[in-house]
């Protein structure tokens, strides 16, 4: 395995695609947080009197982790189904898959070293949108004179780890589309799709029979868990939220599942398939 | 004792989902150290063959060993090199670097990729990336990586498919190298003039059946000579007398005489004497082609 870990390694460390997903993930964040200074600065003349849109004390570095949430999803988890999709699906457009399965390791080596690297990958990214996140907390802070004060270190711990799953868990579905359908174009086509428009497509349609009769079923769908993770960071600088309808708890164990799953089915296509 | 075969499958048969049977009951034996040319035209058998020996396509029925392991065995593919097809590298990374991703793979020393480099004569193109090779480059990295392992068996699969004739002539003397010593080289190929000249043994495979597997010495038959001599039918009778009905046969207005070249003067001799006009006589060898469209069916030139 470990052998395998470092051939995974090698080879994605210069991969273009990993270091421009880290290039839009940290562009993303600038952007968000560049946007939101502007509009915390620049209130909206409404009849009841100016009205900012957004809170100049959710920009402080304190409150980095709450907003760094919202930069991940869903831009964030598209990088990471294009990532995944890319990951796998190129290995067969290039042939590399029957390069990699004749050499010394079984099949499921070679798929649980290129799973660890790609978990290092997505930590990476995740570490990116932090790192970003928290140097664009801190210029704010410095020009507006705001004390520079970082988040507990719990909530950050908490933060990375939900971030990190929700990027593993959209990447594995890239991964997984990547082994079904052994290209990658398609498969990160399908999975964008999919994230983009078919689940809340399908959630607004199941929401509306019977009253919400069927609500628990759009609980259990991957990013209606990704959304409810990333809510959960939240604190009083960000104004009352409403009661999640998913816990934060229900989030990470239905997402674990889900990355768990994906990662066992695609094993198995991996395992039982020909390379053709 | 040793086993001397490296390669043995007993009915491999391969059929595909679509109901294809792309490879039949395949009853095939690679002795250790030989070159054996795997022989057939495409779309025969030979990829999806070479495909089962090393783990990539699993066989709908039959069994195969290779280099002492069932195929796909981490055991036996640590003792396997192999190049399938075309070379499948990384385009965005240096011909080297790819190396160094399949040594790490494979589990072999870095140091030995410098080594395989020397070998394809391609050290000094390797910092290059792989993307912007010509095909001949991809080729020569292909047949690299296959050699990183140093591996007891080697399988190549049509390596000089897509080569400009020198870029083959330069793949046939690689080859011929690298089959040196103890090393097996099992090569598939639809060239006929290749397989002849770099090959031990061959198999001819068609529609998916192995149809003979032989030497190539064997396989061209026994040596003769053709003799074009009027009246035919008297020089027939003569040279029948001489050496027998069984040594006689006859092709496109010649007699083929299954005899030593060196016999031409005394068969030049009796048929002079009895007066027959002797227009043609020089030995003939059949070519590895004539053989094979014989064995395979198809029509020379189609």
């Amino acid at each position: 395995m470990i052998a395998t870990i470092k051939a995974e390694w090698r080879k994605s460390r210069l991969r273009p695609g990993f270091l421009i997903g880290a290039g839009v993930i940290a562009g993303i964040t600038i952007l968000v947080y560049a946007a939101n200074w502007y509009l915390a600065l620049h209130p909206l003349a409404t009849r009841g009197g100016d009205r900012a849109i957004v809170s100049l004390a959710t920009l402080y570095p304190d409150q980095f982790v709450n907003n760094v949430m919202g930069a991940a999803f869903p831009i964030g988890a598209a990088v990471a189904i294009v990532l995944g999709a890319l990951f796998a699906g190129s290995e067969y457009g290039w042939g590399t898959v029957k390069t990699m399965f004749t050499q010394r390791p079984g099949r499921l080596t070679v798929w649980g070293g290129r799973l660890f690297v790609f978990g290092i990958w997505m930590l990476i990214l995740t570490l990116v949108l932090f790192g970003v996140g928290a140097a664009s907390s801190v210029v704010v802070a410095s020009f507006q004179g705001h004390a520079i004060t970082g988040p507990a270190a719990i909530d950050l711990a908490k933060g990375i780890g939900s971030i990190w799953l929700i990027f593993t868990v959209n990447g594995a579905i890239g991964l997984a589309l990547g082994v079904l359908i052994r290209q990658s174009a398609a498969a990160l086509g399908i999975g964008l799709t999919y994230v983009l428009a078919v689940e809340i497509i399908a959630v607004r349609i199941i929401n509306l029979i019977n009253n919400g009769q069927f609500k628990n079923v759009t609980e259990q769908f991957v990013n209606q868990n990704a959304t409810a993770l990333t809510q959960s960071f939240t604190s009083a600088a960000f104004g009352a939220a409403p009661s999640p309808a998913i816990s934060a708890d229900h989030a990470v164990l239905v997402l674990a599942a889900y990355g768990v799953g994906l990662v066992i089915v695609a094993a198995g296509l991996l395992r039982l398939r020909d390379v053709t | 004792m040793e086993n001397t075969t490296i390669v043995e499958t007993h009915g491999l048969t391969k059929r595909f989902g679509s109901g294809v049977l792309a490879v039949d009951s395949v009853d095939m034996s690679v002795r250790r150290g030989e070159v054996y040319g795997f022989l057939g035209p495409n779309g025969a058998g030979k990829t999806t063959t070479l495909r089962m020996l090393v783990g990539l396509i699993r066989p709908t029925s039959g069994t195969a060993t290779v280099a002492g392991h069932a195929p796909g065995d981490p055991k036996g593919l640590a003792r396997i090199g192999s190049l399938i097809e075309s070379p499948g590298f990384y385009p965005y990374l240096s011909g080297r670097e790819n190396l160094r991703v399949v040594a790490d793979m494979a589990s072999v020393k870095q140091k030995r990729v410098d080594e395989v480099l020397d070998i394809v004569e391609l050290s000094t193109r390797a910092g290059r990336r792989f993307g912007t090779y010509s095909t001949g480059m991809k080729q020569r990295l292909g047949v690299a990586a296959a050699l990183l392992k140093d591996p007891d068996l080697l399988i190549l699969d049509e390596p000089t498919n897509g080569l400009d004739p020198q870029g083959m002539a330069e793949m046939r003397k690689l080859i011929k190298d690298i089959g040196q010593g103890e090393r097996t080289v099992l090569l598939s190929s639809h060239l006929l003039g290749e397989v002849e000249q770099i090959c031990d043994r061959v198999g001819v495979i068609s529609n998916g059946k192995l149809i003979t597997q032989s030497t190539v010495q064997e396989l061209l038959g026994e040596e003769g000579v053709l003799v074009r001599a009027q009246p035919i039918e008297q020089a027939q009778d003569i040279l029948t007398r001489i050496y027998g009905a069984d040594a006689i046969s006859r092709q496109d207005g010649a007699i083929r005489l299954k005899t030593k070249p060196e016999n031409s003067v005394e068969i030049n001799r009796s048929l002079t004497t009895a007066g027959i006009g002797v227009s043609e006589l020089r030995p003939f060898e059949r070519s590895l082609e004539e053989v094979f469209f014989q064995l395979t069916g198809e029509k020379q030139g189609s």
